[in-house]
C-alpha cells in the first residue's frame, strides 16, 4: 500500500493554532498571566483575520482560557471563602477541585493541541464557542 | 506476525495476566485489612499480603516488557528472534523463580526466609519493592541478561529502528540499575540512597523508555503514519525522560540524611517531571488523529489512548502533586503516595502490557489482525471499568491522605496515626469496592479473550 504522507503544515493558520493551544496551556502551567496577555494581544490582532484553522483554535483557546481563571481562582477563592482554611474538608474539597478540573483543562488543552498538530480544528466541551 | 519466533511472546502474556490477576485479589485483600484489622491473620498478615503485592506487581510487569519485546523485536529488526529455546528457557526459569519466591512468602516467616536463603551471606532482602531473598534476585539478574542478550543480538544483526533502539536502552538500563539492589550497606542512609538507583531508575526512567517504543510501536501499527514522524516524537520523549528523570531522583532524598540541596535539585527536576508524559499525551493523540481508526483493533487503538492520558494524570499530575519538597514535607509516606503509585503504575506499565497484549494476541493465538466484534466491545467495556476505578481508588486515596495530612501532620496537636486511620475508614471501604469493581473489569478482560466470533482481518494500517 502507497505510504500518505501527512502534511498538515502546509494547511493555512497551523502556525498560529498550535501558537494559540500553547499559550492556553503554558498559562495553566508555566507562566499564567503572561501567556494570557500573549493569546489576548494575538486574539485581537487575528481572530478576524487569520485563515480558518487559526481563527478557530484562537477563540478556542481565548473562551478556554478565561473559563480557566474563573473556575479554578473564583470557585476556589469562594471555596475557602466559605470553609475557611482551618476546616479539614475545606481542603480536601479544594484540593481534590482544583486537582480534577485542572487537570480537565490541561488534558483539553493537550487534545486541543494534538488536533492542531494534525491541521484539525478542536472545539473546548462545554467552555469553548462554535468555531 | 511476520515471525515465526514472535510466538514466543505468548506464554509470556499469559503468565503476565494470571499474576496480575493474583496481584489484584492480594490488593483486595490488604484493602479489607485496613478496615477489618485482624481479616485471614494470623495465617496471611498484611505485611506478606502487601509484599505479595507489590512483588506481583513488579515480576508480571516484567514478563509484560518481556513478552512485548519479544514479539516486537523480530519485527522491527526484520529477522527471526536470535534464539526462540533461549526465551523459552529464561520464561519457564522466571516464572519457577516468581512461584517459589511467592511460597516462600506466604508458607514461612520473613525471617526464616532470609534464613532458609542465607541472606546472612549476603543481605539484600528487607527493602520495599526489594524484598525478594538474595537468590531469587540473582535468577532474575541472571534472567534479565539473558534477555537482553537475545534481544541485542537480535538487533544487532537486524535492522535498527529507533522504536528497537529506545527499547534496548530501556531493557539495558532495567538490567545494569538492578545491580543496585545487590548493594545493601550497614549505613542506613546509604542504603536508601543507592536502593533508589534501582527503584526510582527504573520506574521513573529506563522503564519509561520501554513503555515509550511500546506505545510507539502500537500507535504506528494502529495508525499507519510514516515511521519517520514517529522516530522524531520517540527522539523527544526519550530526551525529556532522561533529562528529567535521573535527577529527578532527588525527590527521594529529602528527609533520608542526605545534604540539604537535593530539596531544591529534587524539587527543579520533579517539577519538570511530567513533561514526558505530556508529550507522550500529544504524540498518542496527534497520530491517531492524522490516521485514525483504519486498522480492525479498535480496543488496542483504546488502550493506547488510554495509557497515555492516564499516565499523564497518575505518573505527572498526582506525582507533581507531592513532588515539591516543602509540600513532600508534610505528604510524605501518606495515602497520597499510595494514590499516585496506584494511578501512575496502572497507566503508565499496567495499561501500556495491556495495549501490547490486547494488539499482538490475536495475531499470537492465529487471528489476522483483531479480535472479533464481540470480543473488542467486551475489551472496551474492561478497559472502562478498570481505568475509571482505578481513577476512583486514586481520588478516594488522596482524599483520605489530605485529611491524614491534616489531622496528623499539619494541626497544632496532631493526632496519633491509628486515630487519623479510624477516622479515614469510609475512604477505605470505598476504595475497596472501587477494588472490586477493578477486578471485575479484570475478569472481563480475560473473558474477552475466549469470546468467539468471525475475527477481524489486516487493513492499509500498520505497514511500516
Amino acid at each position: 500500500m502507497d505510504q500518505v504522507v501527512q502534511k498538515p503544515a502546509e494547511i493555512p493558520g497551523y502556525t498560529l493554532a498550535i501558537t494559540a493551544e500553547s499559550l492556553y496551556l503554558l498559562n495553566l502551567l508555566a507562566i499564567p498571566g503572561l501567556a494570557f496577555l500573549i493569546l489576548l494581544w494575538l486574539f485581537f490582532k487575528y481572530e478576524n483575520s487569520s485563515p480558518l484553522l487559526g481563527a478557530c483554535h484562537l477563540r478556542q483557546t481565548f473562551s478556554a482560557s478565561i473559563w480557566a481563571g474563573v473556575l479554578l481562582l473564583l470557585v476556589n477563592g469562594v471555596i475557602f471563602a466559605v470553609g475557611g482554611y482551618q476546616t479539614p474538608y475545606t481542603w480536601v474539597i479544594a484540593v481534590l477541585y482544583f486537582t480534577i478540573c485542572h487537570t480537565t483543562l490541561v488534558l483539553l488543552g493537550l487534545l486541543g493541541l494534538a488536533k492542531a498538530i494534525a491541521g484539525q480544528s478542536f472545539h473546548y466541551p462545554l467552555i469553548g464557542p462554535t468555531c | 506476525m511476520l515471525y515465526s519466533s514472535q510466538a514466543v511472546a505468548k506464554p509470556y502474556f499469559i503468565a503476565a495476566i494470571a499474576l496480575f490477576v493474583g496481584q489484584i485479589l492480594f490488593g483486595l485483600i490488604i484493602g479489607l485489612q485496613y478496615v477489618v484489622g485482624d481479616f485471614l491473620f494470623p495465617i496471611l498478615p498484611f505485611n506478606v499480603a502487601r509484599m505479595v503485592h507489590t512483588h506481583l506487581l513488579i515480576v508480571w510487569l516484567l514478563l509484560g516488557f518481556m513478552g512485548a519485546a519479544y514479539f516486537i523485536v523480530p519485527e522491527e529488526a526484520d529477522k527471526e528472534l536470535h534464539s526462540p529455546k533461549l526465551a523459552i528457557l529464561l520464561f519457564w526459569v522466571f516464572l519457577i523463580m516468581v512461584v517459589l519466591t511467592l511460597l516462600g512468602y506466604l508458607l514461612v516467616s520473613y525471617a526464616t526466609l532470609a534464613n532458609l536463603t542465607g541472606n546472612r551471606f549476603w543481605p539484600t532482602m528487607g527493602r520495599e519493592y526489594l524484598e525478594q531473598p538474595t537468590i531469587s534476585k540473582l535468577v532474575l539478574l541472571i534472567v534479565a541478561i539473558g534477555f537482553v542478550y537475545n534481544i541485542g543480538m537480535t538487533i544487532f544483526q537486524g535492522r535498527k529502528t529507533v522504536i528497537n533502539l529506545v527499547l534496548l536502552t530501556g531493557l539495558i538500563g532495567l538490567a545494569v540499575l538492578f545491580l543496585f539492589a545487590f548493594y545493601n550497606p550497614d549505613n542506613v542512609v546509604l542504603g536508601k540512597y543507592y536502593r533508589w538507583w534501582t527503584i526510582h531508575l527504573w520506574f521513573e526512567c529506563v522503564w519509561l523508555l520501554i513503555m515509550a517504543a511500546l506505545l510507539a510501536f502500537v500507535l504506528m501499527k494502529i495508525t499507519g503514519v510514516a515511521r519517520e514522524l514517529i522516530d522524531k516524537w520517540l527522539y523527544v520523549i526519550t530526551a525529556a525522560v532522561l533529562m528529567t528523570g535521573i535527577l529527578g531522583t532527588g525527590h527521594h532524598y529529602y528527609w533520608i540524611g542526605t545534604p540539604e540541596y537535593w530539596q531544591w535539585w529534587g524539587s527543579i527536576f520533579s517539577a519538570i517531571e511530567p513533561i514526558p508524559f505530556f508529550v507522550l499525551t500529544v504524540f498518542a493523540f496527534t497520530m491517531v488523529n492524522i490516521r485514525c481508526c483504519e486498522h480492525p483493533n479498535k480496543a488496542a487503538t483504546l488502550w493506547a489512548l488510554g495509557t497515555a492520558v492516564v499516565a499523564f494524570l497518575g505518573a505527572g499530575v498526582l506525582g507533581f502533586l507531592q513532588a515539591l519538597a516543602p509540600i513532600n514535607y508534610y505528604t510524605h509516606g501518606t495515602q497520597i503516595t499510595s494514590a499516585h503509585a496506584h494511578l501512575a503504575f496502572f497507566g503508565a506499565y499496567a495499561m501500556v502490557v495491556l495495549t501490547m497484549i490486547s494488539y499482538a494476541m490475536p495475531m499470537l493465538r492465529g487471528r489476522a489482525a483483531a479480535n472479533s466484534h464481540r470480543s473488542q466491545v467486551l475489551e472496551k467495556w474492561s478497559f472502562w471499568l478498570m481505568t475509571v476505578s482505578m481513577t476512583f481508588i486514586a481520588l478516594l486515596i488522596t482524599t483520605a491522605g489530605t485529611l491524614q495530612v491534616y489531622w496528623q501532620r499539619f494541626v497544632a496537636e496532631p493526632l496519633p496515626f491509628m486515630a487519623v486511620q479510624e477516622k479515614l475508614v469510609v475512604f477505605y471501604w470505598m476504595r475497596e469496592v472501587a477494588g472490586l469493581i477493578f477486578l471485575i473489569g479484570l475478569v472481563v478482560y480475560v473473558i474477552s479473550f475466549f469470546v468467539g466470533g468471525e475475527d477481524k482481518g489486516e487493513t492499509s494500517a500498520g505497514v511500516n
